[in-house]
């Protein structure tokens, strides 16, 4: 009894256990994963990566505009839950930039998801045979350019404490690049692309404003303008200017924008706030509309609120009033700041008159009388800044700028004991 | 099988017919307590048969033993057993228990399918009976009813939001990424205790991208169940004593079985409840002045005069608002009705109740109601089958209001913050809200207009089938299979009016989560008990196992949309996230028990286990135990001090496997213009992640003294987690934010020590009290990666750090010229508990439970917040520096984290009630009547200076104990009235 008994149960077991064994793989349920697009990718998944690519480019640039533009005084961002804006930002007391905050950190890491896009997209591209070599061109000439760009807004924070280039494999990353070398890489970047895009067929469409190659040439001529000027590279900003969609006498908002949506799983455009909210708020900095010329239509950017909004000590009377609703456009680059590179390059060849019929053209378009100031270096280059600034208000420019010409020192501070900082440190998890 | 059963079947009834016939003795007679009270439900059987009664709510019992009478055994729980013998008919015996102070003789459940008497067990398995759980001054749920009754456990509850939301760790912090959080089951059946937040996101930004995210302060899922159904609740706190259940059981495991009926005359039992809920404690708020008002106004001289004109008129109205009053001083109206009919016959028994608990909050349009039914039946087939069926089923309502952390000043606290009294939030005659000047919302307007409420439908069931086929002497074989289902359907529902201040952008916001969770699973196994001598038998138990779930969350949101309406479709854009999660674990297991003179248990056993969330499916992971008791005073020693004295110790293994989906790296879907787009996901997966492996050794030495009056059970605990699984931050130019990786090892240390004593026992006062202390270490022994900050707001706010030679808990910030230096450690340095039942008078009990818990630190952020709003009630109060504090804290920020970094030890008078049972009933068709009131959470005495010491933000993973503006937590008081027909 007992053997039988216990063979028997011996038996029932290795048949319930051969039961439950059965081999059993649940795949990925919430998406598709990177395996899926690395090996023969169809055009329609390359397409995907491509809009996810420019999608993903909007990420946290809210974070990147309050950062940049606090540091650069050009607004202050209040809010009620985030102390850290108004200490941090602007040196509040003893308050330092922190290499591991949402400020920096957020931004940071968007742009670098971006750039992984972009690598993703170039390996399916050149792992699949299902795309025809003059679309592999525009598939790999639109992931460069991008990729570009992402590294230069990153550049742009860190500065001379470097950003790393090669980061194509996660697990051995390439190098923390420092501030000249990078601004070289990007530069040379921007040109691989222009050379990938020369000939190359788009099998997608973008979102950008150019939607055939030769049109995202211009587009990516025109990041190669900024690139030049920031390394002081004049007569390459005009060459690269020429082939881009500069146009001297056109209009200032054409270029390539970042379009929002209320659509499922697209963004908004989070830099907009409505006008005279509490709480959370975008103010100008006062000397904006201290600073600006009476008559210049450019104080549009900077209305006026029924109320001033203070906090920390700080106060401002002016709400940032340059993205007006939730859906509006964002440019990446656009015609107003073409015309200002080409003035600043002209300048900086001291070829002045060229350079004062560009501000001009500012000026006069914004309602301000020609140019009648000082005709030296000096003077012109603090006037095309000063264009700049008020052009270019909450795009990201003024702190950069005022760093490229050693002018930091220029920069307002409100508050006894603040400060401007030079650059963000390296964020902490690339140490 | 069917022969073999016929067999034994014929044997038994062979043997059994003659007596059956012809002989039979009648009994009867009456059970009480020491006091001469009756003990209801008390069983009386014949020993080693299936024959018995139980008595009726008198403790009155008849019954008629066949044959020539024999030796009949009673036992009730939380007595110890006694054996009488009987040969001849008797009436009005009476038989007088005696209390099982020290509860060795609980039968507590060691394996799958085997159970073992507490005086024989190798581990500390606290358990908590119905009348502790219930008895006393019960809380809103299940979760928060067991917080302070269980040793080695640190139990916080995350808010007060009605409904719940409670972290359970069970002897430290057993993983870090992974489920920290027990595993519970109920008669068999692995129940779901997730948290799924509601897509509040959306709306307070706490945390960046998605529409949810783990502020979102949701109850959790075991809340739904009633405590008033359970009978016993067992409480595995690690791999010692719950390596049989392999990989799930690294963080504990919780066995609740719910109450059953018993043979006998058919008990109807109806309990009222009636009572109120109101705020433990107000923190009050800035007084203001006009230089103050003033000096809001920052810089701007227009400002300035606006500020200090709108207080010089609100004061002239009359118009300055206690608006933490308003908005936190509700006092709810609280009802809990349950009525349970029980009882059975020779083969079959049943519980049944129905019940329904409707709770305020003490905000406006707050509160919790949960209603449900449950029948559990017991059939006994023929005399070796048994089969037992259990089902449940909850219908629950959680209106849990907009409370928790926010970058958007939206939630009740954050708006608050910042908001002074002497604003205008209130309505106008028309009903329009005037907009909030301090705030992006008026919190008034957000109370009355927005809804965040959790709806859940569930049914629990399980079956559980025992049947014996095979029986001689000597050995005696079981199939036992349980198993069951838990589903729920969980909707929730966040409605943000486009009238709201803060929906001019959204122009309203329609939430709906709809999530639909279904978890299976079944045990096998087959059980052996052979007696080999009457000094050595053997239970060998052997089996399989296999647990399903899916969880599907699909989340709605709708903006834009149309006023007073709440379907997701009336809004002119939406857009929807789903997320699922797929799971089959497979397990098989082998445990052999020997018990020697019944004085020496000793277990080995094994569990091999795969799981679908490895990196490899079908990889097996062997999970080994081993424990040994020895209880001396059934060998050794003899008529000595001790009354009982056990030594023991105790070893296993158990796992918790990667969360869903960590091996995958997946693209998300952003889209833009209307075209779909794919972008790699912040979280990079790992194609080899393995599952965590705690071992556990325990071990330990239980006594009685002074006529087993006196108890004590002292435990030592080393608990030690290898490869614990963790979400790294990476390094952002990977492109990815985060990774998941097996990063090192930790270690938990422990003891406790549990002593329980009857100081009091005579015919009038009778004293039973409890007193349990506990600690627990824990440190990283080993850490693979660099260290690791972990969520919260970084290093300046203060933050959690896993970091090599530190402990697991410690909290990390900023401190000056030091740099980012440890600021503190979340763990208690100890807790205690004290309860006590006081009967006196006969038929007065009182019942009170003391919870100490002393330091463990909490990061206070709403501290931070209202400084920055100017509106901390000691914000002009001058510190010990002579400054004024709210500015002298703000200061601060961005040099030291130390001030955020608070001691949030406490001790609370958790519970106290005084019960009164009437001896004498009013009419005889009542059996029992009693009435009592009882006080929960209503005496605190704490450092701690935001509402409650008990808060988390972001809900019960690692990372509790920050405080950011939370649902201020309660206090309750109850009358109660039961009555037993």
């Amino acid at each position: 009894m007992k053997k039988n008994f216990i063979s028997y149960i011996s038996g029932l077991l290795v048949v319930l256990t051969i039961m439950s064994s059965c081999k059993k793989e649940i795949g990925s349920l919430n998406g598709s994963t990177i395996e899926e697009l690395s090996s023969n990718a169809t055009k329609f998944q390359l397409n995907n990566v491509v809009t996810g690519t420019e999608s993903g480019m909007r990420n946290s640039l809210d974070f990147y505009l309050d950062a940049v533009g606090m540091i650069g005084r050009e607004m202050y961002r209040f809010a009620g839950s985030e102390p850290r804006y108004t200490t941090d930002l602007l040196g509040g007391g003893s308050a330092t930039l922190n290499n591991n905050t949402f400020y920096l950190t957020n931004s940071w890491n968007s742009r670098y998801r971006v750039v992984k896009n972009c690598n993703i997209l170039i390996q399916a591209t050149n792992n699949s045979s299902l795309v025809k070599p003059e679309e592999k061109k525009g598939y790999l000439g639109f992931a460069k350019t991008i990729k570009a760009y992402e590294l230069l807004l990153n550049l742009n924070l860190t500065q001379n404490n470097g950003i790393r280039i090669e980061v194509a494999n996660p697990d051995s990353l390439g190098p923390v690049v420092l501030y000249p070398e990078a601004l070289t890489t990007i530069a040379g970047l921007l040109d691989e692309a222009k050379t990938d895009l020369t000939g190359s067929v788009f099998a997608f469409k973008t979102t950008l404003g150019f939607n055939e190659p030769a049109g995202f040439i211009k587009f990516n001529r025109a990041l190669a303008a900024r690139v030049a000027v920031y390394r002081q590279q004049w007569a390459a900003a005009l060459t690269a200017l020429n082939e881009s969609f500069f146009n001297l006498n056109g209009p200032f908002n054409a270029g390539a924008d970042h379009i929002y949506s209320t659509g499922p799983n697209d963004q908004l455009n989070l830099t907009f706030f409505p006008q005279n909210q509490n709480g959370e708020i975008r103010l100008a900095h006062p000397s904006y509309s201290i600073d600006i010329t009476p008559g210049d239509d450019r104080i549009a950017k900077a209305t006026l609120r029924t109320s001033a909004a203070s906090l920390d000590n700080l106060t401002s009377n002016r709400d940032v009033w340059v993205y007006t609703s939730s859906t509006a456009s964002m440019p990446i680059i656009r015609n107003e700041e073409l015309i200002l590179i080409y003035a600043e390059a002209k300048i900086n060849l001291t070829q002045f008159p060229d350079g004062i019929v560009a501000l001009n053209r500012i000026r006069t378009g914004h309602n301000l009388p020609p140019y009648a100031g000082g005709i030296t270096l000096a003077a012109l280059t603090t006037e095309m800044l000063n264009q700049r600034r008020f052009s270019l208000f909450f795009e990201g420019h003024r702190w950069v700028d005022m760093r490229r010409y050693n002018r930091l020192n220029q920069l307002p501070l409100d508050r006894a004991g603040d400060d401007v900082w030079e650059k963000f440190p390296l964020p902490l998890t690339e140490m | 099988m069917r022969q073999m059963l016929k067999q034994a079947l014929l044997v038994f009834m062979i043997a059994a017919l003659p007596a059956l016939l012809w002989a039979q003795v009648p009994v009867s007679g009456t059970i009480t307590d020491a006091s001469g009270k009756p003990v209801p439900g008390a069983s009386i059987r014949v020993k080693n048969s299936n024959l018995g009664t139980s008595t009726d709510a008198n403790g009155k019992f008849s019954f008629t033993v066949p044959g020539k009478g024999g030796t009949l055994e009673i036992s009730a729980i939380s007595f110890k057993s006694q054996t009488i013998e009987v040969s001849a008919a008797s009436a009005g015996l009476s038989i007088q228990l005696v209390e099982d102070v020290g509860k060795l003789d609980e039968v507590i459940v060691t394996g799958l399918a085997t159970s073992v008497k507490r005086r024989n067990l190798a581990n500390a398995v606290a358990t908590i009976s119905n009348k502790e759980l219930t008895g006393g001054a019960p809380a809103q749920t299940l979760d928060a009813a067991m917080n302070g009754k269980i040793t080695g456990a640190y139990i916080n509850a995350n808010s007060g939001a009605p409904g719940g939301g409670i972290s359970i760790k069970l002897r430290g912090v057993t993983s870090v990424f992974g489920n920290t959080q027990p595993l519970f089951v109920v008669d068999g059946v692995f129940v779901d205790n997730t948290a799924t937040p509601a897509g509040l996101n959306t709306v307070t930004a706490a945390a960046r991208g998605g529409s949810s995210s783990n502020q979102d302060n949701p109850s959790s899922r075991i809340a739904d169940l009633r405590a008033e159904d359970i009978e016993n609740i067992e409480i595995l706190k690690g791999a010692s004593a719950a390596a049989i259940y392999g990989s799930k059981a690294a963080a504990g495991v919780v066995l609740i079985t719910t109450r059953r009926g018993k043979p006998g005359q058919t008990k109807v039992s109806f309990a009222q409840d009636l009572g109120f809920v109101k705020i433990r404690k107000f923190l009050g708020a800035r007084t203001w002045t006009a230089e103050r008002a003033e000096a809001l106004g920052g810089s701007d001289a227009a400002t300035r005069a606006a500020r200090k004109q709108e207080f010089l008129d609100a004061q002239a109205a009359g118009k300055i608002y206690d608006y933490e009053q308003e908005m936190y001083g509700e006092k709810g109206f609280t009802r809990n009705s349950a009525l349970s009919v029980s009882g059975g016959g020779e083969r079959t028994s049943f519980y049944f109740s129905a019940f329904q608990k409707d709770e305020e909050g003490i905000v406006q349009r707050t509160g919790y109601r949960n209603s449900g039914l449950r029948l559990n039946i017991d059939h006994r087939l023929s005399d070796n089958v048994k089969i037992g069926v259990t089902a449940n089923y909850i219908n629950s309502s959680a209106d849990r209001a907009l409370t928790n952390n926010d970058n958007n000043s939206v939630t009740l606290g954050v708006a608050l913050s910042s908001t002074p009294s002497f604003t205008e939030l209130h309505p106008d005659q028309f009903g329009n809200y005037p907009r909030n000047k301090y705030s992006a919302s008026n919190p008034i307007e957000t109370r009355d207009q927005v809804t965040n409420n959790e709806a859940v439908d569930r049914f629990v069931t399980g079956v559980n089938v025992d049947a014996i086929f095979q029986k001689s002497a000597k050995s005696t074989t079981r199939f036992i299979g349980r198993g069951g289902i838990d589903f729920y359907s969980l909707k929730t529902t966040a409605l943000f009016p486009s009238s709201l201040q803060f929906q001019q952008v959204a122009e309203g916001t329609n939430v709906q989560g709809f999530t639909r969770s279904l978890n299976a699973n079944y045990i096998v196994s087959l059980v052996n008990n052979f007696i080999a001598s009457p000094s050595l038998n053997f239970t060998t138990s052997a089996g399989i196992t296999q647990e399903q779930g899916d969880y599907n969350n699909l989340i709605n949101v709708a903006t834009k949309t149309v006023a007073n309406q709440t379907n997701v479709d009336q809004g002119s854009a939406l857009t929807a996230q789903q997320l699922r999660n797929k799971y089959q674990d497979n397990g098989i297991f082998v445990q052999e028990e020997v018990g020697i003179i019944d004085a020496i248990t000793l277990t080995a056993g094994v569990r091999f286990d795969k799981s679908t969330n490895n990196g490899d499916p079908n990889k097996y992971y062997a999970y080994p135990k081993a424990a040994f008791s020895w209880n001396l005073t059934n060998s050794v020693i003899e008529n000595s001090f001790f009354d009982n004295l056990k030594v023991r110790a105790a070893y296993g293994q158990a796992g918790n496997f990667p969360a869903f989906g960590s091996k995958f790296t997946l693209m998300n879907i952003f889209n833009i213009g209307g075209t779909t787009g794919l972008l790699v996901s912040t979280l990079r997966g790992s194609p080899n992640i393995q599952p965590e492996r705690t071992s556990e050794m325990e071990a330990g030495v239980d006594f009685s003294v002074l006529k087993s009056r006196v108890n004590f059970e002292i435990s030592f605990y080393e608990k030690r987690i290898k490869d614990f699984l963790l979400q790294r931050p990476v390094a952002g130019s990977t492109g990815f934010s985060t990774e998941w990786v097996n990063a090192g090892d930790l270690r938990n240390r422990g003891i406790e020590i549990g002593v329980n004593a009857q100081p009091i026992v005579n015919k009038n006062v009778r004293w039973n009290t409890n007193l349990n202390f506990w600690l627990n270490r824990s440190k990283i022994t080993k850490l693979n990666i660099d260290p690791v900050v972990l969520g919260v707001f970084g290093n300046t706010l203060g933050t959690f750090k896993i970091e090599e030679g530190k402990p697991a808990t410690q909290i990390v910030g900023i401190d000056g010229a030091a740099g980012v230096v440890q600021l503190g450690d979340a763990e208690p340095r100890f807790q205690m508990n004290w309860f006590n039942e006081l009967t006196f008078l006969k038929g007065f009990s009182l019942r009170w439970l003391f919870h100490w818990k002393e330091k463990g630190d909490v990061i206070n952020l709403s501290e931070l917040l209202t400084d920055l709003g100017s509106t901390s009630p000691d914000y002009d109060d001058l510190n010990k520096d002579g400054k004024a504090s709210g500015p002298a804290r703000i200061a601060n920020v961005g040099v030291s984290a130390r001030q955020f970094v608070q001691d949030a030890g406490y001790l609370r008078l958790r519970e106290v009630a005084l019960y009164y049972t009437f001896p004498k009933l009013p009419v005889n068709f009542v059996k029992g009547l009693r009435v009592g009131v009882s006080a929960n959470n209503y005496f605190t005495s704490t450092n701690y200076k935001n509402y409650d010491p008990e808060v988390s933000n972001f809900g019960t993973g690692f990372s509790t104990g920050v405080d950011v503006m939370p649902f201020p937590s309660s206090k309750r008081a109850t009358f109660h009235l039961l009555v037993d027909f």
